[in-house]
């Protein structure tokens, strides 16, 4: 790339340069790739979403007639106790899930770069469970997590462990959700490190090891780095979804036919879906909503400065 | 090159597009006008034969006209009518719903079509009927009636020689003797369960045996944590203790083929348990020869009692057509198109070779009518059962309607959920449950 | 075109990674000729993972084939015998005493067009938009850049319903139809139209890693950005392309929450919502027997599809990428 000045610019002239990008074609021609999103976000997000906000000031139930509240929302939010038991259970199913989501995944895609031409038989094998639609794996959770007649159980019975009771004990609860939710589903993921995997550049592996390395140095220093925006991009995408998770565990544990969910299994974004549509507290619901958008902001942004002493990409600066 | 100026103000005006898009879906007013005379139904969709030949009755009852769309009540689908502001003219939901939707104004009470089409409250019976009532004002009209009666396996009690007698609420601790004798633990896994207490499911029936309702007639205040109410949670958990605690109790209980040949009573899992009545039918179409009698449930003063469950009718705020709403909800409950409904399916049973047990309709007259003119045997264990459903019905309770139903019945669930799981003691519980109802009531009310 | 400049605040959006490069020059991974134990042992690796991992639907599919009575017995064979073919049938004509017909055929013809539709609009305006972020220098990119990162921070139950009030008010709740598509059904797969975080979120990965040069010579050939975005970008991220269009067609198919709010009438219906539909019904509280069987008869149909667009799609994932870059 081009030599650039060293010294930097005061602010005036910093401002300036930035007011001049507008002036550039290279701008218009920005916004116009933009504009489908721009509109659609404007009316089918920014409008909802902003109208979720004004809403977790209000009293907003639906049917009965809506009042301004104020705080109250949020000041019934710092006490409630269900709350804090939402946000530790889905704090501790997301660092328990992503990652062994991500270690599993980076495994399998690891191994399956080395089987050629047989992988597309393997990758749509992985990628099963997640098109498996909930109803059957909500059952199947049932019958798999069985405590005492389950085939997990039965299966580590034969290698002499005695399983625990996964659907009850409130100690594994979580653990046999992040059996079923991340770890069956980790064929996505699979298939994006597989891609990443595949683009390392050979040479690379073969200074390596003409250098003697062995094949764990050669993947600590050239797999993962190479692939580390891949990993990044993994990881942000299944922390914001972990923070969110709703459809399995509610299938398993609070659909009309299995009401056992206990304290253990009440995911924050169930307790919002409770509070709008079953206790009809669209405020309140509103109110928590926000709650785990700054929440997941501040963590994604956390991930992203940490990100950028661990990742690595490639070459040419993006400036 | 255009200037700042000029891009600022396009770029500025595709965002300005979609702001005035936005804007301009709350400006415009907009009226749906359905074609008149159609009966918008939701919740009602297509079900079984009982179901359509009232539903065909009814339908010509109102003129031809209804519409049905398919599957059953949706909180989030009627919460979407409501805020569009298109709402059906009629909803068919569980009867537990009712009280929180009146209380809220999304039902309107049924007195002036009570008395146009003169529809005769006094044939429902009279715990569906409170169900359905808030303040004082009918808010739905009430269809089926879900009665508990003890299902009891006698194979089971003539290999463990458990007296019969043993299997009373009344008597908790011969209950609890009898749960123990037939339990059968192998390898620290239970096989059989002697006598299953139906929890959280049944809590109410159980506070109701230890002599307290858990919630007020006027539906405004809970009774969560009465004494009696942690007395009888506290009994429960000791039945389930006694049989091998709830991680085995429950996985045990996972692995029943509910509805098959090989279920729990035919292979002598399970002693006893209270069961809905419907299961009596499930039984005699797929396992018929197995032996079994009905007790009713009873209260520690040996009184019967039972707890009732099933769907209404009801008519939302801002219906359009009314009148035709009130003529179907009329017709369908009425004892003539019941009795027509069960004939057409004794006939259905009796072509296909598959047993009929009767119809639980929640209208005592249409009940009696039933039981006399369409039940024929099919072996004593089964006759006798029927019998007893029907003698039970007339002393059923419910859950009386209240504004806050979902919280009041989630707060009893988890309660007892957590001391299933070992949480936390009945009495802790119970209090939690008790303060978290009674503030959602509050609020609500 | 804009130079480098270090004023330009390295923002969230530059450290976000960099795809896979794509350049030409890159040799396609091939498997290392290795020892053969080392093989064997990958093998047996996959082997177990595979049944573990097709353990839920090899469950699904078999018992599909039950009959009602041996679905739940935990002790029944993972190979049904016989083969209940029958469950597959009475998914379209109904069970026993249940008038319920039900529409499957409508369904999946429902959901084959909304999640067609869905898939194809999302990717080429999702592409739009990526190389419009990632090719471009312009102020107020990382803004926007934040707020596609924002879109996926709030939990969708709650814009539900105000979303709901906007479709409503431009008579989309309604019945009736637009362009012969059922207007309910527009909700669904509209929205796609303008591009959707999480596949902005990718493509763009994938446009960064396409070297600049490239560009900068069709620039001097005198091309505008459209060709370059269509002639070059595109095909150059063909793989990224591909799997948008894999996933967004398998979150469109099985999707529920959408459907249960702005479907109302049984012809419209998508399949999750014909299935709920369906579980519905054979609930024991219904009246019905519990007739799970055929659920998960109806559950295996609707999977099928999707399977068959996964396989044909993933070949271009890595192969995709093997063409391009012998072709440069």
């Amino acid at each position: 790339m081009a030599n650039v000045a060293t010294t930097v610019p005061g602010p005036l002239a910093r401002a300036r340069h930035w007011g001049a990008g507008f002036r550039s074609r290279d701008t218009w021609a920005a916004f116009a790739f933009l504009s489908p999103w721009l509109f659609g976000f404007v009316v089918f997000t920014a409008g909802p979403m902003i109208a979720s906000l004004v809403l977790s000031f209000t009293d907003y139930s639906i049917i009965q007639t809506t009042h301004g509240v104020g705080f109250a929302n949020y000041t019934t939010l710092y006490h409630d106790p269900q709350v804090r038991t939402a946000l530790r259970n889905t704090f501790v199913f997301t660092l328990l899930a992503v990652p062994a989501h991500v270690i599993i995944a980076l495994a399998l895609a690891s191994v399956l770069a080395r089987v050629g031409r047989a992988a597309g038989f393997f990758r749509t094998v992985f990628y099963l469970p997640v098109m498996t639609p909930g109803v059957a794996i909500g059952i199947l959770y049932l019958l798999i997590f069985n405590g005492s007649y389950g085939v997990l159980n039965t299966g580590l019975g034969y290698i002499g462990i005695t399983g625990p009771f996964w659907t009850t004990d409130p100690n594994w609860v979580k653990p046999g959700l992040v059996l079923m939710i991340s770890v069956w589903s980790v064929g996505a993921s699979v298939v994006i490190f597989l891609a990443a995997l595949v683009g390392v550049p050979r040479h690379l592996y073969e200074a390596a090891s003409m250098d003697g390395a062995p094949a764990w140095r050669r993947f600590k220093d050239v797999t993962l780095p190479m692939i580390s925006p891949a990993i990044f991009f993994v990881v942000i995408i299944n922390t914001i979804s972990g923070l969110q998770t709703f459809d399995q565990v509610y299938t398993a544990f609070f659909n009309q036919s299995t009401p056992y969910g206990t304290n253990a299994s009440l995911m924050y974004a169930i307790y919002i879906f409770q509070e709008a549509f079953t206790f009809f507290k669209f405020g309140y619901a509103s109110a928590l909503a926000w709650l785990l958008f700054g929440i997941i902001g501040v963590i994604t942004a956390i991930q992203i400065v940490v990100s950028r002493r661990f990742v690595y990409y490639e070459g040419n600066s993006r400036g | 090159m255009p200037g700042w100026r000029t891009s600022f103000a396009i770029t500025s005006l595709i965002a300005a597009l979609g702001v005035l898009t936005f804007a301009a879906t709350f400006a415009s007013a907009h009226s749906t006008s359905t074609k008149a005379g159609t009966l918008n139904i939701m919740g009602f969709g297509k079900g079984d034969d009982v179901a359509e030949s009232r539903a065909a009755i009814a339908t010509a009852a109102v003129g031809g006209n209804v519409n049905r769309p398919s599957g059953s009540f949706n909180d989030q689908t009627f919460l979407a009518a409501v805020a569009s502001g298109n709402v059906p003219d009629l909803v068919y939901l569980d009867r537990q719903k009712v009280g929180t939707y009146a209380a809220k104004g999304a039902f309107l009470p049924l007195t002036s079509c009570i008395k146009s089409q003169k529809i005769n409250m006094k044939q429902y019976r009279q715990a569906a009927v409170n169900e359905v009532t808030y303040k004082n004002q009918v808010y739905g009209i009430p269809e089926f009636y879900d009665v508990r009666t003890i299902l009891i396996d006698n194979d089971v009690l003539d290999a463990t020689h458990t007296p019969i007698g043993w299997l009373n609420p009344a008597k908790p601790a011969q209950l609890l003797a009898a749960a123990k004798k037939m339990v059968k633990i192998e390898n620290g896994k239970v096989t059989r369960i002697g006598f299953d207490p139906k929890m959280p499911e049944f809590f109410p029936l159980w506070a109701k045996a230890y002599g307290v309702d858990i919630l007020s007639k006027d539906g405004l205040h809970a009774h969560l944590n009465d004494p009696r109410a942690v007395k009888a949670l506290a009994y429960t958990m000791s039945l389930i203790n006694a049989q091998g605690g709830w991680d085995r109790f429950k996985s045990f209980r996972d692995t029943w083929d509910f509805f098959g040949s090989a279920n729990q009573v035919a292979k002598d899992q399970v002693g006893a348990w209270p069961m809905e009545q419907w299961y009596y039918n499930v039984l005699a179409g797929s396992s018929p020869k197995v032996h079994i009698t009905a007790l009713q449930f009873r209260n520690l003063k040996g009184q019967p009692i039972n707890y009732e469950t099933g769907s209404a009718w009801a008519i939302p705020k801002g219906a359009h057509n009314t009148a035709a709403a009130c003529t179907w909800m009329k017709t369908m409950t009425s004892t003539s198109t019941w009795l027509a409904a069960a004939k057409n399916r004794a006939a259905l049973r009796k072509a296909s070779n598959q047993p009929y047990t009767g119809i639980s309709t929640g209208n005592s007259v249409a009940d009696q009518a039933i039981y006399k003119q369409t039940y024929t045997s099919i072996n004593k264990y089964f006759d006798e059962a029927v019998k007893k459903v029907l003698d039970v019905q007339r002393f059923s309770f419910g859950i009386p309607a209240s504004p806050a139903s979902a919280e009041f019945k989630a707060a009893w669930n988890d309660a007892v959920t957590r001391v299933l799981a070992g949480q936390q003691t009945p009495k802790q519980a119970l209090d939690q449950a008790q303060k978290e109802a009674q503030n959602a009531i509050n609020a609500a009310k | 075109m804009s130079e480098a400049s270090p004023v330009q605040a390295q923002g969230p959006a530059q450290a976000l990674p960099v795809a896979p490069p794509i350049a030409p020059g890159r040799r396609f991974w091939r498997p290392p000729t290795g020892n053969p134990l080392g093989r064997a042992l990958y093998l047996t690796v996959l082997a177990l993972c595979t049944g573990v991992f097709l353990y839920p639907f090899v469950w699904a599919l078999s018992s599909s084939l039950k009959t009602r009575n041996d679905f739940f017995d935990h002790n029944s064979r993972l190979v049904p015998h016989p083969f209940h073919w029958s469950n597959y049938l009475d998914v379209f004509r109904g069970v026993s005493d249940i008038a319920y017909k039900a529409a499957f055929g409508n369904w999946l013809w429902n959901s084959l067009w909304i999640a067609s539709l869905a898939a194809v609009t999302v990717t080429l305006s999702s592409a739009l938009v990526a190389f419009g972020f990632a090719y471009f220098r312009f102020p107020l990119r990382n803004f926007f850049f934040g707020c596609v990162l924002a879109t996926m921070m709030l939990p969708g139950v709650v814009t539900l319903v105000p979303t709901y009030l906007i479709w409503n008010k431009i008579h989309f709740t309604g019945p009736g139809t637009f362009l012969f598509l059922s207007k309910n059904q527009y909700p669904l797969w509209a929205p796609n139209l303008f591009g959707s975080a999480f596949y902005i979120f990718l493509q763009r990965q994938f446009f960064l890693g396409i070297p600049r040069e490239l560009f900068e010579a069709s620039r001097m050939d005198g091309d505008n950005y459209w060709t370059m975005f269509w002639r070059i970008a595109v095909p150059l991220a063909k793989p990224a392309l591909i799997v948008t269009a894999v996933f967004e067609f398998k979150a469109s198919w099985t999707e529920l929450q959408k459907a249960l709010i702005y479907l109302r009438s049984d012809d419209t219906f998508t399949v999750p919502r014909g299935l709920k539909n369906l579980l519905d019904l054979y609930g024991p509280s219904n009246g019905g027997h519990g007739d799970y069987q055929v659920i998960i008869a109806g559950t295996v149909l609707a999977t099928l599809p999707m399977i068959i667009v996964f396989f044909l799609g993933q070949r271009y994932f890595v192969e995709g990428i093997a063409t391009q870059g012998r072709k440069g």
